[in-house]
């Protein structure tokens, strides 16, 4: 108990700190984890009640991002959405596996840095594209959309890599049908739950914690993927009235959301764990670069530019908060100290990156053009 | 002048307009609540970026449609043709530090020029008819009816004082 609070206070701390300069608040965390933990002082143990605030930061966090969600939405922008997005998952996935197996680590252990080295924060893209004023670029919706077919991918992964043991053919059955008794709930129960959100006593807030609680508990009591299942509900929810929904339910991402990553950071043992730092610089510099491949041929293939590329790539350096997820929930220590420090060090680069995009842009390209006018822009990092 | 709007998701609502001479005018309402404008010039590659409160988009919104604003020297005119052709004037006037203290009887604002104070405007609050007791403070914005003549009568005795 007096390791969360000590944990929550140096959060609040640094939060303070980064926030004045504008920089991402996730790695902080991570890296208050690491200082009071198993890497650092081992000053804060997990416990537990940190396990389940931990447990509530990641399905309320799940649950936000399905409220987020518009089926529809993501169907009329089809085709802007999957063209970037594949050259986005095709070149990061196979850059990541490739790094990751190269450096030595296991099959599985690799598809898992994989699919955390993939997936951008869509939380630091969105905060940098407002922060530094670049919601106009026309490269700003590419971003904001390849965001969102991140977050389909992490979906999938999310459903279909379960711990779970069994048929796989029974568990798509009963998922489908609790998927359906809940839309059917949501849809019939549709006017109660607006007529419970619109009170101005506690039954709102209470409404929407014992719900994203329950299916939670649900999931877990019938086997069926419970990441997958809170972010569904989120989606299904949204389709009331997703507003009320995230003012009822941030307080509680805010918070148990800082307990997450701060006691992955206490968790993860970097050192002991037998990685040399050459494995993890080297990873996080690879993340960096194959994202600057991937932002190039994005910029050129949408935009026809080089300099949207640079754009692209520059808002979409920062690995964070779904990499831990996928790191929390699959990733062996070896794993978890890795996607740790990529996390760490991709997203603070991230965000100096994409403050200073546009002289970046010029050194790089002027470059390019200098000694390179017949090779397509890219090629060479590869 | 082409008008579009699209929702991004997790940003917000964007509507961006192409002017007459090409200009290109952006407004974002961010899901913060808060509104980010940018206005880019024809021919132009970096726009310019004014972040605002919910307020003061109101306010700016308030300006740009023509509408009565709290600043001094706004005003509209009001003429009914159904009644012998009266028109009427509504007026808007910073108090400033001479008035500041004084109330609407001590000013005998009406009585000297049958201009009516039918509204003030305190910080967030709107006060209207205000009593005859009603003390004014340096920066109130006032809403003052009558004639034009009667309004300009009401500029030379009780405003300059």
């Amino acid at each position: 108990m007096q390791g969360i609070v000590l944990a929550l206070f140096i959060c609040m701390l640094l939060a303070l700190v980064t926030k004045r300069f504008s920089l991402p608040t996730i790695p902080f965390y991570i890296l208050a984890g690491l200082f009071l933990g198993k890497s650092g002082l081992d000053l804060v143990g997990a416990d537990q009640v940190s396990a389940f605030l931990t447990h509530l930061g990641l399905i309320f966090l799940l649950f936000f991002m399905g409220l987020e969600i518009k089926p529809d939405r993501i169907w009329h922008n089809q085709s802007a959405i999957v063209s970037s997005g594949m050259i986005d998952l095709n070149i990061n996935a196979l850059i990541g596996f490739l790094a990751a197996y190269a450096l030595g680590f296991p099959l599985f252990d690799a598809l898992i840095i994989a699919a955390a080295f993939f997936i951008s924060s869509t939380a630091m893209a969105v905060t940098s594209l407002i922060e530094n004023r670049k919601l106009l670029m026309r490269e700003s919706e590419t971003i904001v959309w390849l965001m969102v077919f991140e977050d389909m991918v992490v979906i999938l992964i999310l459903a279909l890599i379960t711990p779970q043991t069994g048929s796989p053919g029974v568990m798509l059955a009963k998922t489908v049908a609790v998927l359906l008794m809940l839309y059917a709930i949501i849809r019939f129960g549709k006017e109660p739950i607006i007529w419970v959100l619109k009170r101005d006593d506690e039954l709102p807030v209470l409404l929407t914690f014992s719900a994203v609680l329950g299916i939670s508990a649900l999931s877990i009591y019938m086997g069926i993927p419970e990441s997958f299942m809170v972010i569904a509900f989120g989606t299904l929810l949204g389709t009331i009235d997703p507003v009320s929904f995230e003012v009822q339910s941030r307080p509680f991402k805010d918070v148990f959301l800082v307990v997450f990553f701060v006691f992955f950071g206490i968790s993860v043992n970097i050192f002991s764990a037998g990685i040399s730092l050459t494995v993890l610089v080297a990873v996080s510099i690879v993340a960096i670069l194959s994202k600057y491949i991937s932002g190039i041929a994005i910029g050129k293939y949408i935009h026809k530019s080089s300099r949207s590329g640079i754009e692209i790539w520059a808002n979409t350096i920062g690995r964070g908060e779904f990499s831990i997820v996928i790191a929390a929930l699959y990733a062996s220590d070896l794993v978890s100290g890795t996607i740790a420090c990529m996390v760490i060090v991709t997203s603070i680069i991230g965000a100096f990156v994409a403050k200073y995009s546009e002289k970046i842009g010029e050194i790089l390209l002027r470059q390019k053009n200098a000694d390179l006018l017949v090779r397509p822009a890219g090629d060479q990092e590869g | 002048m082409a008008l579009r709007s699209v929702t991004l998701p997790g940003i917000g609502t964007k509507y961006e307009l192409e002017t007459e001479k090409k200009d290109t005018i952006a407004v974002f309402f961010l899901k913060s609540g808060n509104i980010q404008m940018y206005t880019l010039q024809h021919e132009s590659q970096t726009p310019s970026v004014a972040e605002l409160t919910p307020q003061e988009a109101r306010r700016l919104g308030a300006i740009l449609t023509g509408a009565i604003m709290e600043a001094d020297r706004e005003s509209v005119e009001i003429a009914f043709s159904a009644l012998s052709d009266l028109r009427l004037s509504l007026h808007t006037y910073l108090i400033g530090r001479d008035m500041a203290g004084k109330s609407l009887s001590d000013l005998q604002i009406r009585a000297k020029t049958g201009v009516t104070i039918i509204a003030v405007s305190r910080g967030e609050n709107n006060i209207v008819n205000p009593p005859a007791d009603f003390e004014f403070r340096e920066g109130d914005a006032v809403v003052a009816i009558g004639e034009t003549d009667q309004l300009k009568n009401f500029e030379r005795e009780i405003m300059v004082k």
